[in-house]
């Protein structure tokens, strides 16, 4: 599969599960807003997404219209929906044409005026329409294209940008410096799906250890980030065609050790790194991990196939534009 | 679909008329309005150029289809053939000894001041000894219902896919219709095309590696790119994803390189080779034409076909066939005047106010005056143009293009003028697909049908006897 | 029915080689039977071509290559549509042999009697013609026994015969291609006193099994005169009545006169000659029709 394929087939799927995450999250806020007494209750979610700065610089007044729609902010809802797009369309002869047409529906849909109205209206009906495109899309990614080389890099791709969101919402947690009123609690629980699972393993014994605890290392929820990265593990290797356990790239040697370290841990150990470090450590595993991808695949190193010629060439790497991150 | 003299309907188009007689005009456009969204929601779109957004728009379709008898089809195919064929004699010749211009049919200069003339092409063995392996020769009808050759797009002629999509919408909203009338498939071009390509492949003894090499997702025929490439099941690659070793091409995939043996490249000479032509091109391969000219892989089309498209080199075409076929046009030209002729010129200047003038080397309908709608302040500016300039300029007489019923705005149905664009392949045989892209003009009188400046189109219907 | 044909001939020249003056007939005849679509006719290194028709009305092409060259490439491409002279049931007999006397006078046959380059009337032939006759009185049947005896006698081989074989030595022989075949068909029938002539031209086996022969590269066969029927095609080779899955290209005396492309050069090598012949049906449903 050509690299930049493969590339844009990552991006693809990585930017729609943004656009979900997103979504669900503003609408956790929006709604748990409703009741606060916080004159700024939509800080802590540009702070998350790391938008502040841009906010700040950025035309728009309004953090709901910013972080939804605003062309300034790349990691909008609307922007991610287009950047998804926009990866489709350059690979849209390894797609099938579901994903293509329904795909194009919620980029339609997300850049109508209509759109910008029923958020206003009815922001409610807004994002479950957002999150139902995006696990439409997800389901069409999952039953109508070869689970191939080119599925595992779409389950890479989206992989990582869960384990990323997952750590961001509990480095929210860590905004309220470890005394995060339970309200606080089951809407972090919330913006991952993650309260009725959550209920079904602790019942009502609701803290911030137990919701840590749960977000980073169930072993069967979707959403923790031990589930992530185990998955990922799984995807690193099907392309590369080494056995599990072993690894041939650096993209597969972090995210071993990184499963490793989740596989292992416990809430205790998280208390001695300090909260706020642990989560930040690995988070930068996850960029170095995305990193290491673009690297061994997209980057390539220069090997000519070996049915064409015998002869293995190395050479040096020429520079190659990057697509956007 | 109207006879000129007698505003009868004529016999092929009987069954069509009483068909349409069914359908009020709104459950027409209604049709209209599905298949429509149909392209849009497919994303069957091209993008505009000179907009800053990058708008995408479909291509307006229109229902009712233009029908071509079979004979008259034949003549068509004939005259075709016999274009491509001289055509890509005089490429060979003149990118070789150039007989011709030693005989004096052409003069040289006209050749070597052609805007797509390529001096590296000079002594190159291409591929198969084919130049022009895809061409799309537009085509108008005059008053006397004769088919004329309009222009031979030989360089990347674009369109194809807007065929094939047309058809299968044709097929979707006419069911009954199309079975009634026989019409000829025209689902078989994507493996004429690939065969086509596999039949330049200078590897022997492997599967050939085709690729289709696009300028990439913004540009206007990017729909067009990715569909061809589905349908052939080839891979479609930009500049960056190729990399040339030791004058061979090999793309970069996730598991390492792999040779490419045959490019079909929808991206201008200009663009190829960025050690070759131009330096700023981001679009293409540096060190892709040492591969080339070595004969390592294979383009389609070759490197310089653009000389055929030169508007100063089309009037000379009737004469190109006779030279190399010792035949008589089959398909005439339009009568064409040439600037830089000083008879011609004079004439041109006198009577620019009824004159279509072209500039030699442009496309898409860019770069053109159309005599009978300009102001007096255009006429002085082209009078002006072609002075300084008169190899840059040709002139031929308004023809008013054919019109055909079309669906209209207000949902009349009106003539609107239409041309064709009927493709040519040339690889072992030479194949042309039983159809064409009709472009219509819009806009009432107007005879301007390229997408780009409001035209839209109608499917082509080629009956068997 | 309507054949579409692709004939490709290709010299190689080990050296370059100057001043290529050649003759090409590849250009279908029409003929009651046959009506050419569209011929063309391509030369590379490509350069001017001019047409002329010669004594036997055939169709000549005609180009000069004055540059050094080392390879040659000449594309003919035909649509041709054809019909059938003659049904099953109608053959083309009631011409005696006592009428042909006659026709011998004619400037039409005259011509197709004498000998030629490839073929010259012997006693041998003639008392071997004789015996295939029989008691035969009916031209037609005459020709058809020679034909059959060609046929079933002469094994179709090649390498045991040149293109410049005479049609003596291949009746000596008895083996040979679809040139010899017509030849010796020739030459029996001009030793009987039948106006003969060569045909040079294309066949499309229509048959499932592709099992007749000649279909893969321009083929030969022979027209005699038949009187009020005029020039009937034979094909000895696959011992059949010329039909619609015939094009003729030329006919003449012999293979000298009709020979698809002839020339000279001035170069210091020989040539390596490679042809490759296509002939395709363009009805829509053609199987199973022969």
């Amino acid at each position: 599969m050509l690299s930049r394929v493969a590339n844009s087939l990552y991006w693809l799927s990585r930017y729609l599960e943004r656009a979900e995450n997103l979504a669900r999250l503003v609408e956790v806020n929006r709604y748990e807003s409703l009741d606060s007494t916080d004159p700024n209750p939509w800080l802590p979610l540009l702070y998350t997404t790391c938008t502040e700065k841009i906010f700040r610089e950025s035309k728009e007044q309004d953090v709901g219209m910013f972080i939804s729609f605003s062309e300034d902010n790349p990691d909008s809802i609307r922007e991610c929906v287009a950047h998804a797009r926009e990866n489709a369309r350059m690979v849209r002869d390894q797609i099938s044409e579901e994903i293509w047409r329904d795909l194009n529906r919620f980029h339609l849909f997300i850049r109508s005026e209509d759109a910008v109205e029923l958020w206003q209206n009815q922001p409610e009906t807004f994002h479950r329409r957002t999150i139902e495109f995006c696990m439409l899309l997800s389901g069409l990614i999952h039953a109508t294209v070869l689970h191939d080389e080119g599925w595992h890099f779409m389950q890479i791709g989206k992989l990582i940008e869960r384990a990323d969101k997952t750590t961001r919402v509990l480095d929210m947690l860590a905004y309220y410096q470890g005394i995060a009123p339970r309200a606080k609690l089951a809407s972090a629980l919330k913006s991952c799906s993650a309260f009725n699972a959550f209920q079904a393993e602790y019942r009502s014994r609701i803290s911030l250890d137990n919701a840590m605890s749960f977000l980073l290392f169930s072993a069967s929820f979707p959403r923790s980030v031990r589930f992530c990265i185990q998955q990922l593990d799984y995807h690193l290797h099907a392309v590369s065609g080494s056995p599990i356990g072993s690894y041939t790239n650096e993209a597969e040697r972090i995210t071993g050790s990184t499963l490793a370290q989740l596989n292992f841990s416990s809430s205790s150990n998280i208390l001695q790194v300090g909260y706020h470090d642990y989560i930040d450590s690995l988070q930068k595993q996850f960029n170095e991990i995305g990193q290491q991808v673009f690297d061994t695949y997209i980057l390539l190193p220069l090997e000519i196939r070996s049915n064409t010629n015998s002869e293995t060439r190395r050479r040096q790497n020429d520079h190659q534009r990057q697509q956007q991150q | 679909m109207f006879s000129h003299t007698s505003r009868k309907t004529f016999p092929h188009y009987k069954c069509l008329h009483e068909h349409y007689a069914n359908y009020n005009v709104a459950s027409l456009s209604n049709k209209q309005r599905l298949i429509e969204n149909t392209f849009l929601e497919e994303g069957i779109t091209f993008t505009v150029y000179g907009d800053n957004q990058g708008t995408e728009r479909i291509f307006p379709f229109d229902l009712i289809p233009r029908i071509i008898p079979q004979k008259e089809w034949q003549l068509i195919e004939e005259g075709l053939t016999q274009r491509l064929i001289a055509l890509n004699l005089f490429l060979h010749d003149i990118y070789h000894e150039g007989q011709i211009i030693k005989d004096q049919v052409i003069p040289e200069s006209v050749v070597k001041t052609a805007a797509h003339y390529r001096p590296e092409m000079q002594g190159v063995k291409v591929s198969r000894d084919i130049y022009i392996q895809i061409c799309g020769t537009d085509l108008i009808r005059d008053d006397a219902g004769n088919y004329l050759c309009l222009e031979d797009n030989a360089r990347c002629p674009s369109g194809v896919s807007y065929l094939l999509e047309n058809r299968e919408a044709m097929k979707r909203a006419f069911p009954n219709l199309y079975s009634q009338y026989r019409v000829k498939p025209v689902d078989n071009y994507p493996d004429l095309l690939l065969k086509t390509l596999q039949h330049l492949s200078p590897r022997q003894g492997h599967g050939p590696v085709c690729v289709l090499l696009t300028p990439g997702a913004y540009n206007s025929a990017y729909f067009e790119h990715t569909f061809l490439a589905r349908k052939m099941g080839i891979e479609i690659v930009e500049g960056r994803d190729l990399i040339v070793l030791d004058a061979y091409v090999y793309m970069r995939t996730t598991k390492g390189l792999e040779q490419v043996d045959v490019i079909y490249r929808r991206l201008d000479d200009d663009f190829l080779d960025p050690l070759c032509f131009r330096e700023d091109s981001m679009l293409g391969v540096s060190g892709l034409m040492e591969a080339y000219m070595k004969g390592n892989v294979a383009l389609a089309n070759a490197v310089g076909t653009g000389v055929a498209d030169d508007k100063v080199i089309y009037a000379y075409v009737p004469e190109i066939i006779k030279y190399y076929l010792d035949q008589e046009p089959i398909l005439q030209n339009v009568p064409t005047y040439l600037a830089w002729r000083e008879k011609d010129r004079s004439y041109i200047l006198s009577h620019l106010d009824s004159l279509v003038v072209k500039s030699a080397n442009e496309s898409g309908g860019y770069g053109m005056l159309m005599g009978p709608c300009a102001t007096k302040k255009e006429l002085q500016n082209f009078a002006k143009k072609i002075e300084n300039e008169p190899r840059n300029f040709i002139a031929q007489p308004v023809i008013s293009l054919s019109r055909h019923p079309t669906i209209c705005e207000d949902l009349s149905i009106e003539g609107r003028h239409v041309d064709l664009r009927p493709f040519v392949l040339y690889g072992d045989s030479i194949e042309i697909i039983s159809g064409g892209l009709t472009r219509v003009a819009l806009n009432k009188d107007s005879l301007i049908v390229n997408s780009s400046q409001g035209g839209g189109s109608k499917d082509t219907w080629v009956l068997n006897d | 029915m309507r054949l579409k044909i692709y004939h490709r001939t290709v010299y190689e020249y080990a050296n370059a080689v100057i001043n290529n003056n050649n003759e090409v007939r590849l250009s279908p005849k029409l003929t009651p039977y046959q009506q050419v679509e569209t011929n063309f006719i391509s030369v590379l290194p490509a350069t001017r071509l001019t047409r002329y028709t010669d004594l036997n009305f055939n169709r000549v092409h005609h180009f000069n290559i004055p540059q050094p060259h080392q390879q040659l490439t000449i594309d003919s491409r035909c649509t041709v549509k054809t019909k059938r002279p003659f049904e099953i049931d109608s053959l083309p007999y009631g011409y005696a042999h006592i009428e042909v006397k006659k026709c011998s006078q004619h400037d039409s046959c005259h011509t197709y009697l004498q000998d030629s380059s490839f073929v010259e009337k012997t006693p041998h032939i003639w008392r071997e013609a004789l015996d295939i006759q029989a008691d035969s009185t009916d031209v037609f049947q005459t020709c058809y026994a020679l034909m059959d005896f060609i046929y079933s006698d002469f094994t179709y081989a090649s390498g045991a015969t040149q293109v410049t074989t005479h049609a003596s030595e291949v009746i000596k022989g008895r083996i040979g291609v679809c040139q010899d075949f017509a030849h010796a068909m020739t030459a029996y029938c001009r030793s009987l006193g039948i106006p003969a002539r060569y045909v040079s031209g294309y066949f499309f086996d229509s048959t499932l099994d592709q099992k007749l022969r000649g279909s893969e590269a321009s083929h030969a066969w022979v027209e005699v005169y038949l009187g009020q029927h005029g020039w009937v095609g034979l094909d000895p080779t696959n011992r059949k009545v010329v039909d619609e899955n015939y094009v003729v290209l030329a006919y003449g005396r012999d293979y000298r006169d009709v020979a698809p492309v002839i020339g000279t050069y001035f170069g210091r090598s020989g040539s390596q000659l490679t042809i490759h012949v296509k002939v395709e049906s363009l009805e829509t449903n053609t199987a199973g029709v022969s």
